[in-house]
């Protein structure tokens, strides 16, 4: 018997947007990455492309992360206190893809650094790695509102992704990203209308930046709504493959961040010994959490466990093998 | 609901003007202003009492497609005129329109197999058109049940209930909306549908554009998929793209209209 | 969704006699698709026609259970492709392995231990798959029996040999395992052994044709508790074949393929495994059959299609209680909000931002936002008074003071009559919650 296969008929794709830039391009990187470019949902190869893997960027912060758990003193606790080595060890040792810098010292509330100090930091992991950069901005909006454009300015040319323009905070950053020529993280609360909406708003703002929005839908952990986010990019990504031009962005997940967060990643065996051993189950919870969005559609994964990593990598590479009948 | 742009038609003067005189800028203008306006297919009529329809239509087809990429609906009942237009079309075109009527079935259902063209049927056969439901439904099943037999795909067909003016037929309006429901039960997957939109309002009816934008909305309600109509009535593009959002058809956003006006 | 007219039509006689009442049989075929006439107003309609239009009308995947009692799983019987448009409804059963060749006894120990506890709710690795590994049938029957015996779940029986089957069922077919599975070689007598003993049965096909025919095979045989595997093994083809069963079974309502699946994942090291299984959880799989078998590494799984499997109409809870967001002390700050998760989730979000370590008491609105819980008189002065009182709040801390919400500011009055708290009222929105913070507790 011969099955006719069902292919569905999309009117339209996801947008492409590159990351990085070759010294041809005018930038330093050995290497850019490309976002995006989907015609179906995630890895119907059978009826549609799926031109780019998805990818996985790793999280270094600017200065000593006294919030993440312990056990990542024995992978990162030599180069803490070194954005640019520590980069370079993401990348040589772990596999890093893109590099997520998360100017953290710039938080006025702790170390306060200026933002020409930032963008020297920047200027730093730049040097020390040839992977396209991700930067992040302390959380704070008025003072990301003045370090984005120094880290801006000072990296013209690598073509870099910053971070995070805000439907109530998108005007600083997105000018940054229009002058120096930038990539730009748009970021919704889990809520697929402010996202649609931030989408035109910056579009409004400069034209220019039309194929260079990373969608940023906030994503849960594993077992705190993401069910939620999961649904919201799916619907998003269906909107975008039916012709949502505001929706056809690839997407971002700070996946680590949220999973390092949570009870199940951080509760020691001792304290809760129905859940099994804590490192395997804190790197599974994040390898899962990114499992998941990568069913959903998501382009870039920003993680920090170096055997997660390596795992959704691998699954990665099974999932973008040929499936056509 | 998508509109289809109704103004490149011969029996505006401007349209007859650029016809005869081989002008193509005013055709071109509304092709632009059109697609600005939120329209996704345009609708090429020759109009009537065209000397020489054929070159007419290849002239409008040509003029059009230097300016617009929008798939064109090619709007004859002769159909030696939409044959040379297919011709000529770059994109896959709809031909616009066939009735319930065996030979015209045979020809324009032969013409949209070679050119790979959607097709506007009409809920009418050589008898007229019925004023029920389900009569109307038998048509539109004779319609789909001819162009599968034809190998065309139920979703290439769009059935046309026919509107007829709210002053004349009143009781025509809720046997239109019955249509637009049960045609979805047709087939799988269903025939699209589709209404010229202004012939609710023809023959003197005060408000029409009030008129043209209400019906529009109740029948998106009952399933229209496609209106040939106005682009350039901003209340009615406003009212189209408020309706989609209401049935969950795009994405809510604030500038919900002017995405709908873009895509 | 019932049959269309086209597809009724088809299987009319199509003379237009009108005895049926209507003028033509595309009418008439249009009435029976509206619901407005039965097949049995049409004199001269065929017997095959009407079966065909009789199966064509059932739902569009199978109802297959496996396992008795309360262990019971129930799959198939999907009707989306998307969880947004409806829901989910039977969760994906996780089969853990063992083989015969396994210290059987001591793995199906540590396997009927596998239940988890979280939010509040009991996680259970539900199906336990024993694999013929041996391709001795007295070991086998003798692996399935020792497992039996350690554990009520619902079990599958993985073996192609029908003498190794026989056996096995033997000894447990009053459990209804899968018999898994049927293939081109076996599938007559395994279809026959299955139907006797009454207990579902899996089909291994070879790729999707194949499948579909064998499973049309069996389905003629006259038995149809079946559980289809296209037998892909690879990630991506596994989830391209379970998409297209999905879709041809919901789309084009294709027979072959109306039953439930089950996936075996393909990868070595365990945590690779998770992954895997966890993407056929997401993509249609029934069952998925894996060998992890450890608490940390089966967690994340179990949890994954609980969440996936949840109604997207209903809102999303956290277990009621009072929690610690950091190094509580008794000098901590106390916020209370409802258990609507994302609610719960953002102010928990936005206290651990503060940096400064607080109680947060979540209480039980059913999983609705402040604003809706008030409305709804489930967030009042003595509800939050009731659990402050009994999660002990008094010996928590020594301050008596607690933070509300900023929405609710009208409870302050009654909240402070019926505690005997300093009632502050906070921010209107979570994201204020760091400089309220700071302001007032720094």
């Amino acid at each position: 018997m011969s099955v006719e296969i069902l292919k569905e008929k999309y009117r339209s794709k996801v947008g492409e947007v590159v990351l990085g830039a070759t010294s041809e391009q005018g930038g330093t990187r050995t290497n850019t990455v490309t976002l995006g470019g989907e015609s179906t949902l995630p890895f119907l190869h059978f009826e549609g492309e799926v031109p780019n893997k998805p990818v996985v960027a790793m999280e270094v912060w600017d200065k000593r992360p006294d919030t993440w758990n312990q056990l990542f003193e024995n992978y990162y606790g030599d180069v803490y206190d070194d954005p640019a080595e520590w980069a370079k060890k993401c990348v040589n040792e772990y596999g890093a893809e893109v590099i997520t810098l998360r100017l953290q010292s710039a938080d006025p509330e702790t170390t306060d650094a200026s933002p020409e100090e930032c963008a020297e930091n920047v200027k730093k992991v730049l040097q020390a790695v040839g992977v396209p950069l991700i930067v992040l901005g302390c959380g704070n909006n008025e003072k990301d509102n003045q370090v984005m454009p120094k880290v801006g300015e000072a990296a013209e040319g690598e073509n870099l992704l910053l971070g995070v323009a805000e439907q109530e905070n998108y005007k600083a950053i997105t000018s940054a990203c229009m002058a120096h020529g930038h990539n730009i993280i748009a970021q919704s609360p889990i809520d697929i209308n402010i996202c649609k909406q931030l989408n035109i708003l910056i579009l409004e703002m400069s034209q220019a930046l039309a194929n260079k929005i990373v969608i940023d839908p906030t994503v849960a952990a594993l077992g705190y709504g993401i069910e939620y986010s999961y649904s919201i990019m799916e619907r998003a990504r269906l909107g975008a493959l039916q012709g949502d031009k505001m929706l056809a962005m690839p997407t971002i997940g700070n996946i680590g961040m949220e999973v390092w967060k949570t009870k199940e990643a951080n509760i020691s065996e001792e304290e809760q010994p129905g859940w099994g051993e804590l490192e395997e189950r804190g790197l599974l919870w994040e390898a899962s959490t990114a499992m998941v969005y990568l069913q959903s559609g998501i382009n870039l994964l920003v993680m920090r466990h170096p055997r997660a990593v390596e795992i959704t990598k691998s699954h990665i590479e099974d999932l973008m093998k040929d499936n056509s009948y | 609901m998508i509109i289809i742009g109704e103004r490149i038609n011969g029996m505006f003067t401007d349209i007859k003007n650029a016809i005869s005189n081989e002008d193509p800028a005013a055709v071109q203008e509304w092709a632009k202003k059109q697609k600005e306006g939120g329209a996704r297919y345009l609708d090429i009529n020759v109009g009537p009492g065209s000397a020489n329809p054929k070159e007419a239509m290849k002239f409008l087809i040509e003029a059009t497609q230097e300016v617009s990429d929008l798939p064109l609906c090619l709007d004859s009942t002769n159909y030696d005129v939409i044959e040379e237009g297919l011709k000529v079309c770059k994109n896959p075109a709809m031909i616009n329109s066939v009735p319930a009527e065996p030979d015209k079935m045979d020809r324009v259902f032969s013409l949209a197999k070679e050119f790979d063209a959607e097709v506007i049927g009409l809920a009418k056969n050589q008898e007229g058109i019925p004023k029920d439901a389900e009569s109307r439904m038998a048509l539109a099943m004779e319609l789909v049940a001819t162009a599968d037999a034809y190998g065309i795909s139920a979703d290439m067909l769009y059935i046309d209930p026919l509107v007829l003016p709210c002053n004349v037929a009143q009781d025509h309006g809720p046997e239109v909306f019955e249509t637009l429901r049960q045609i979805k039960l047709v087939s799988d997957p269903p025939p699209k549908t589709v209404v010229g939109l202004s012939n609710i309002s023809q023959g003197g009816i005060k408000n029409r554009e009030l008129v043209n934008r209400t019906f529009a909305v109740m029948a998106m309600a009952n399933g229209l998929d496609a209106a040939i109509a106005d682009a350039d009535d901003e209340e009615l593009i406003a009212a189209v793209a408020t309706a989609r959002i209401i049935l969950n058809m795009d994405i809510y956003c604030d500038s919900y209209i002017d995405v709908f006006k873009q895509q | 969704m019932g049959l269309t007219g086209l597809e009724i039509y088809k299987h009319l006689p199509k003379t237009n006699c009108k005895e049926c009442g209507s003028p033509t049989c595309l009418a008439f075929a249009m009435a029976l698709a509206g619901g407005k006439a039965s097949l049995d107003q049409c004199p001269y309609v065929s017997e095959e026609a009407k079966e065909a239009l009789d199966s064509a009308a059932a739902p569009p995947i199978k109802l297959v259970k496996i396992g008795t009692g309360d262990n019971v799983v129930e799959i198939g019987d999907e009707t989306e492709l998307f969880r947004h448009d409806k829901k989910f409804f039977h969760p994906t059963g996780i089969a853990v392995q063992i083989k015969d060749t396994d210290d059987v006894a001591k793995e199906a120990e540590k396997f009927d231990q596998l239940e988890f506890e979280r939010v509040g709710l009991e996680l259970v690795t539900d199906m336990v798959a024993v694999i013929n590994d041996s391709g001795d049938g007295s070991k086998f029957k003798e692996a399935v029996e020792t497992v039996a015996s350690k554990t009520n779940k619902a079990m599958v029986l993985v073996s192609e040999d029908v003498d190794a089957m026989s056996q096995a069922l033997e000894a447990v077919a009053d459990r209804n395992p899968l018999v898994y599975a049927a293939t081109e070689d076996n599938y007559e007598k395994m279809t026959e052994l299955a139907k006797s003993k009454e207990c579902p049965l899996g089909v291994k096909g070879k790729d999707l044709n194949h499948l579909a025919e064998l499973s049309q095979k069996i389905t003629d045989l006259g038995y149809k508790e079946l559980v289809l595997d296209s037998g892909a093994r690879e990630t991506s083809q596994v989830i391209a074949d379970m998409t297209q069963m999905r879709r041809q079974a919901i789309k084009k309502k294709f027979r072959p393929f109306g039953f439930p699946t089950i996936a075996f994942t393909s990868k070595e090291s365990p945590q690779e495994e998770i992954l895997q299984a966890g993407a056929y959880v997401s993509k249609y799989a029934s069952i998925v059959s894996l060998k992890a078998s450890e608490k940390q590494q089966l967690l994340p799984l179990v949890s994954w299609r609980l969440n996936l499997f949840t109604d997207p109409q209903k809102p999303i809870q956290v277990e009621a209680g009072l929690y610690a967001v950091g190094e509580v002390n008794e000098n901590s700050p106390v916020y209370v909000t409802t258990n609507f998760s994302l609610t719960y989730f953002i102010v928990q979000g936005e206290v651990e931002n503060s940096r400064i370590p607080s109680y947060i008491l979540c209480i039980d609105t059913g999983g609705i936002s402040v604003l809706t819980a008030y409305a709804d008189n489930k967030f009042d002065g003595e509800i939050i008074a009731k659990k402050m009182k009994e999660n002990d709040l008094e010996s928590k801390v020594n301050h008596k003071k607690i933070v509300i919400p900023g929405g609710v500011a009208v409870l302050k009055g009654s909240l402070e009559d019926e505690s005997g708290w300093e009632v502050m009222v906070g921010p209107r929105e979570a994201a204020g919650i760091p400089k309220f913070a700071k302001e007032n507790f720094a």
